[in-house]
């Protein structure tokens, strides 16, 4: 008589540690990041220690020159300016977004749908053409000076393009659904009750924003400013489309290495002090999450 | 372990296949914007030859890409001095002449400079000329050379290229000097000039300089003289101006580079395209001056009148490559741009 077999206990231990299977299934995104992630940043970080021959080819020679070069006042002064610009499209995109996406939220399912849609229709245009539209709108025949001259509010045109307003326009245009739909996802989760209980408790509508409905949406905020502050530091079309080009971004300059100067070492080394930026910024926005749980 | 190893093989045996000349199969990685569509399909329509186009917008972009080894082209379209590396660097094949009969149509003159003696490795392709560009219409003053563009009563109103070459060529020249000139001595005299005229611009832009000025948000700009033609064909208002102080001489040219598979192929499409009549749908679709003398015989009287493509001559002078100083040239005006 042959025993039926015995199916093997499940054990802690070995749910922890993932059979073939699970590895199979997380192979493409393995192979997708070793790829696409670690790879290059290793070519990167290799590149910034090199030297550049004439050409713009790479010569495998140590050298710390990069980086000395990287903390020429120059660029300081064009990262410390990146910073700015992304900080103040991310602080434009909360006081813009939060409303909206609170307002969302809050709606009835129906309608809710089709609002986080309206959020979303402009992705289905290509971002270049979407910016393109803006400089239809703001250049100086264009389409918001010809409103304004014709309800007689100004008498000339005024100078809206290329120019440092038209760059924070552009790109808070170009972030903006990416802080309403983090802060969407946190609200709709919001749970009434507890606005209810504030207000029971006394709390003026003020109060119960600034401490029950803010704090429990910071998950929310905090995604959002990653999602807009990282990718606005490094963005160089809309300063190059709707800037003019005139005030250099670190994401021009970066690009300038590769495509202009042929020094790719100078830009990998830009690259990888850019990427230590986010790993810092990531970072702190991380524990200042942590902080208030433990 | 295993599995990425296989990929990785898979990866390398389609790459293979796909690198593999097929025969009758040309590869030209180009110009975007530069290269009709119909010279390349009226080339394989008449000889069988498909032609694979792959394109760039600067010869940096294209000079990475053969550097870095990607790619196997048989046909490559560099400006003079990225063709002058490339020769220095052994990158291009000599040409056969006894292939390329039609190149007697080519200007002379154009085939004998400095980035090419004899044309051993060249042949140009279209030629062209950086200028100054003014709206008659809202600028009554004369303009004739750098100095009249960067006025201070013009701050706002201008679109220049964004490229750093052009911007420090433009004050060498205002100074009497070359475009090689690129000394620290020379760069230092550079710079004060420089800085003043970067407060001035409201526009850098290289791709198409040519919008800022129809939509009137500038009346002066200093840009490629195919965008000039553009202008003047659209409303002549916009006039051409080759600066007095000198102005830089663009010849792209059409080469082959030394790893080219299908070198015979190559030299058969340089060929069809230096013939008048293909050379002359270059010329309607990117009005740039055509070095192709047998080709401008077939243009109209209109556009052999257009001051930016047909500029009366001029003091011009080709770029030389200058190696590493292009890094401090960019380093220069990314320090006076962000200074502002």
């Amino acid at each position: 008589m042959l025993a039926a077999p015995i199916p093997p206990p499940l054990t802690l231990g070995d749910r922890r540690r993932p059979g073939w299977r699970a590895w199979a299934l997380i192979t493409p995104m393995v192979a997708w990041l070793l790829l696409f992630v670690i790879v290059p940043t290793a070519i990167l970080f290799v590149y910034s220690f090199c030297e550049r021959d004439e050409v713009g080819g790479v010569i495998f020679h140590f050298t710390w020159e990069n980086y000395q070069r990287v903390l020429d006042p120059v660029y300081l002064l064009i990262f410390a300016r990146s910073v700015g610009y992304a900080g103040l499209t991310t602080i434009i995109c909360v006081i813009v977004g939060y409303p909206v996406a609170y307002y969302i939220a809050r709606a009835t399912e129906e309608r809710r749908n089709r609002l986080l849609l309206l959020v979303m229709v402009p992705f289905w245009t290509s971002f270049l053409i979407r910016t393109y539209a803006w400089i239809t709108i703001l250049k100086q025949e264009g389409l918001l000076n010809g409103l304004l001259q014709s309800m007689h509010v100004t008498t000339g045109p005024l100078s809206l393009l290329y120019t440092p307003t038209a760059v924070v326009i552009g790109l808070v245009y170009a972030y903006l659904p990416f802080m309403i739909l983090p802060i969407y996802g946190s609200a709709e989760k919001l749970d009434n009750a507890l606005i209810e209980a504030a207000y029971d408790l006394g709390a003026g509508p003020l109060r119960a924003f600034s401490a029950v409905i803010v704090p429990l949406t910071m998950p929310g905020i905090a995604a959002g400013t990653l999602l807009v502050f990282v990718p606005a530091i490094g963005m160089f079309a809309i300063t190059d489309l709707m800037g003019g080009a005139k005030v250099p971004m670190i994401g021009n300059v970066i690009q300038n290495q590769f495509l202009q100067a042929r020094d790719w070492p100078f830009g990998a080394a830009l690259g990888v002090v850019f990427m230590l930026m986010f790993a810092v910024t990531y970072g702190i926005l991380q524990s200042r999450l942590a902080r208030p749980k433990s | 372990m295993k599995t990425l190893q296989t990929m990785l093989l898979a990866l390398t045996v389609l790459w293979a296949t796909v690198a593999l000349p097929a025969a009758g199969e040309v590869n030209l990685f180009g110009w975007s914007e530069y290269v009709p569509q119909e010279v390349l399909d009226g080339f394989t329509k008449e000889t069988g030859i498909k032609v694979n186009f792959e394109s760039y917008a600067s010869n940096e972009e294209m000079l990475s890409k053969l550097v870095a080894g990607g790619g196997a082209y048989d046909v490559v379209q560099p400006s003079d001095y990225t063709a002058e590396v490339m020769v220095r660097r052994g990158m291009l094949a000599p040409l056969n002449f006894a292939l390329l009969p039609n190149r007697k149509n080519i200007a002379p003159d154009l085939l004998d400079l400095p980035h090419d003696p004899a044309g051993k490795f060249t042949v140009p392709y279209m030629t062209g000329t950086v200028g100054i560009v003014v709206n008659t219409e809202k600028v009554k003053t004369p303009i004739t050379g750098y100095r009249d563009v960067f006025q201070p009563q013009f701050k706002d109103r201008l679109v220049v290229l964004n490229d750093n070459r052009e911007l420090v060529t433009w004050v060498l020249y205002s100074l009497g000097l070359t475009s090689s000139d690129v000394s620290a001595a020379s760069l230092a005299k550079v710079r004060p000039i420089l800085a003043a005229w970067v407060k001035l611009v409201k526009v850098f832009d290289s791709d198409s300089p040519k919008t800022a000025l129809l939509n009137g948000d500038v009346d002066i700009g200093i840009v490629w003289s195919g965008e000039a033609a553009i202008l003047w064909n659209e409303n002549k208002k916009f006039k051409y101006v080759l600066p007095v102080d000198g102005a830089h001489l663009f010849v792209d040219t059409l080469c082959i580079p030394a790893l080219a598979k299908n070198k015979a192929a190559a030299h058969q499409l340089i060929n069809y395209i230096l013939r008048p009549e293909v050379s002359k749908l270059i010329s309607d679709k990117f009005p740039y001056t055509n070095p192709n003398l047998a080709a401008r015989q077939l243009l109209t009287a209109d556009q052999l009148a257009n001051p930016a493509s047909y500029p009366a001559s001029g003091k011009l002078e080709t770029f030389r490559d200058i190696g590493k100083a292009a890094a401090e040239i960019d380093k220069l005006v990314t320090d006076l741009k962000s200074a502002q």
